[in-house]
């Protein structure tokens, strides 16, 4: 008995921060008034703590959550880079805290998707929103049949300018948001039209069947990916815009931000 | 007719053994049990404290739920029980009751009505609060709480207002202040939101008809660059690394420019 005691105060000892993935109100008011920061992680701020980090997404994998609660603990300043933080979460139950993560803040190299979300020109909700429809499309494709689609989000007057109508604009004259189901309903009918859809800064639906033309140098892509990564990489670098695309090959959803990837994730895991 | 009841009376005594107006008190029992299954009238004593906790902690289905019904219920019985009441007074002849009579049949609808108003006051004015509560949630500031409970007093005040006035009280004064109270409102609203109406009025004219829509280049007020958001009350232009708010009221009055080349 002993000897795991050790292990588990091993694995508490000297801990800059407790990171608490729980929206359970009563788990967190026990931590209140601990000499070690707590910071709470989460899609949303349930239990109104002072010391908050959003998560863009409900991550399955237990070192997904803890790897993007670190980086946006760190994006946030309320982590430095040596510190060594616990992570308490739940990975089997849905309700109780079961898991404790020790990690050093540095494990991970920096993404930058706390950024994607918190930094963009669009708002967070909005990135948040088209990444869900990207992930659920991608999960269940259209109709049965993988898809590939091309979101473009925030700085669209920008956009506009730089990409041309392959045909008619379906979304013209209508005022529709992301994050309404219907409309996501709607988005997902219409990812089977080709070219991009543009999406503004304060999530209004501006265009689906764009071309964009932006200039392709000195963006850098992985190699091997196709025509839509690299218009919508490009795009990014030439706008303020950040480009979720979903691939058709690898049915793998990726964002970009300024010409680079900056975070790529697989639908099956959500 | 009062010597016909009394020899009614004297029948129905000296054959039954119970007074008539015993009869009448049980009629009344059976006719309220037999409507109200005899629940109500226990509802009915729970008062009106219990309909508001019932209400504010059940979170508001929505509507009326079966507490208010049961209040309701209650009420109706207790008036069907007083009626009995006077009724077997007169039958019992305990004294003249006649001049009572004709006073309670006036008074009783409006005291109903009256306390029906009354309850309705609360049960609406609590609902409206948690409607004005939940919609404020988001503004944290701490001046924003002031307006739900400002709603539901609102609601309370108009209730009484309509209750004391079925019972016959002079509410000549309290009606002069609740129309002060609601001009000022409204003229404090009118100055405040002039500006918001005018731009929202403007936006849905933009909306509708779009004769600029997002990525167009276009200039209002000297003030060159491209449109990047366009919401009802107003225009989003970016130029330079500025992004020009303006307001729609201002797009309209002053004409916009769209810059084709």
């Amino acid at each position: 008995m002993s000897g795991m005691e050790t292990v588990v105060e091993e694995i508490i000892a000297d801990v800059d921060a407790v990171l608490l993935f729980s929206t359970d109100q009563s788990t967190y008011d026990r931590f209140e008034g601990d000499e070690c920061p707590t910071i709470v992680v989460g899609t949303d701020n349930a239990v109104g703590a002072e010391v908050y980090v959003p998560l863009p997404l409900e991550f399955a994998q237990t070192s997904a959550r803890v790897r993007f609660g670190i980086e946006g603990a760190i994006d946030q300043g309320l982590l430095e880079e040596d510190d060594e933080v616990v992570g308490l979460t739940q990975s089997f139950s849905e309700s109780r805290l079961d898991t404790a993560v020790r990690v050093r803040a540095d494990e991970f190299t920096h993404s930058g998707v706390y950024d994607l979300f918190v930094n963009s020109r669009a708002d967070s909700e909005v990135v948040r929103d088209v990444l869900e429809v990207a992930i659920e499309l991608g999960r269940k494709g259209q109709k049965g049949k993988p898809v590939g689609a091309l979101f473009v989000v925030g700085d669209a007057g920008k956009v506009m300018n730089k990409s041309r109508p392959l045909s008619y604009n379906p979304f013209e004259k209508s005022h529709v948001d992301v994050g309404d189901p219907i409309v996501n309903v709607m988005l997902k009918e219409f990812s089977r039209l080709d070219g991009a859809f543009v999406i503004s800064d304060g999530g209004k639906i501006v265009s689906a069947y764009r071309y964009l033309e932006p200039g392709a140098e000195g963006v850098d892509i992985p190699k091997g990916l196709g025509a839509r990564h690299m218009a919508g990489g490009a795009i990014t670098r030439d706008t303020n815009a950040v480009a979720i695309v979903l691939s058709e090959s690898d049915g793998m959803v990726r964002a970009f931000k300024a010409g680079s990837l900056v975070l790529e994730l697989d639908p099956e895991e959500y | 007719m009062v010597n016909l009841a009394e020899q009614i009376n004297d029948v129905i005594w000296r054959t039954t053994g119970y007074h008539p107006a015993t009869g009448v008190w049980v009629g009344a029992r059976v006719v309220v049990d037999g409507f109200w299954g005899g629940t109500p009238p226990r509802s009915g004593r729970r008062g009106l404290a219990g309909v508001v906790a019932a209400t504010t902690g059940g979170g508001g289905g929505g509507g009326f739920g079966p507490w208010a019904a049961g209040i309701v219920g209650g009420l109706l019985a207790l008036s069907v029980y007083g009626v009995a009441v006077l009724f077997a007074f007169n039958v019992a002849q305990v004294f003249d009751t006649s001049v009572f009579w004709a006073q309670v049949t006036a008074l009783l609808p409006k005291l109903l009505v009256a306390a029906f108003a009354v309850i309705v006051g609360f049960i609406v004015g609590d609902e409206a609060e948690l409607v004005v509560q939940e919609r404020l949630r988001s503004v944290k500031l701490p001046e924003a709480s002031v307006l739900p409970r400002l709603v539901k007093y609102s609601i309370y005040y108009i209730a009484a207002l309509i209750a004391l006035a079925q019972v016959g009280v002079a509410t000549t004064a309290l009606l002069v202040l609740l129309t002060a109270y609601v001009f000022g409102v409204v003229l404090l609203a009118a100055v405040a939101f002039k500006d918001l109406l005018a731009s929202g009025a403007a936006g849905i004219y933009l909306l509708l008809n779009q004769p600029y829509s997002i990525g167009d280049e276009v200039r209002v007020d000297d003030r060159r660059g491209i449109v990047q958001e366009m919401t009802i009350f107003v225009t989003h232009v970016e130029a330079d690394g500025k992004e020009y708010i303006i307001p729609n009221s201002r797009v309209f009055r002053g004409g916009i420019v769209r810059i084709r080349e």
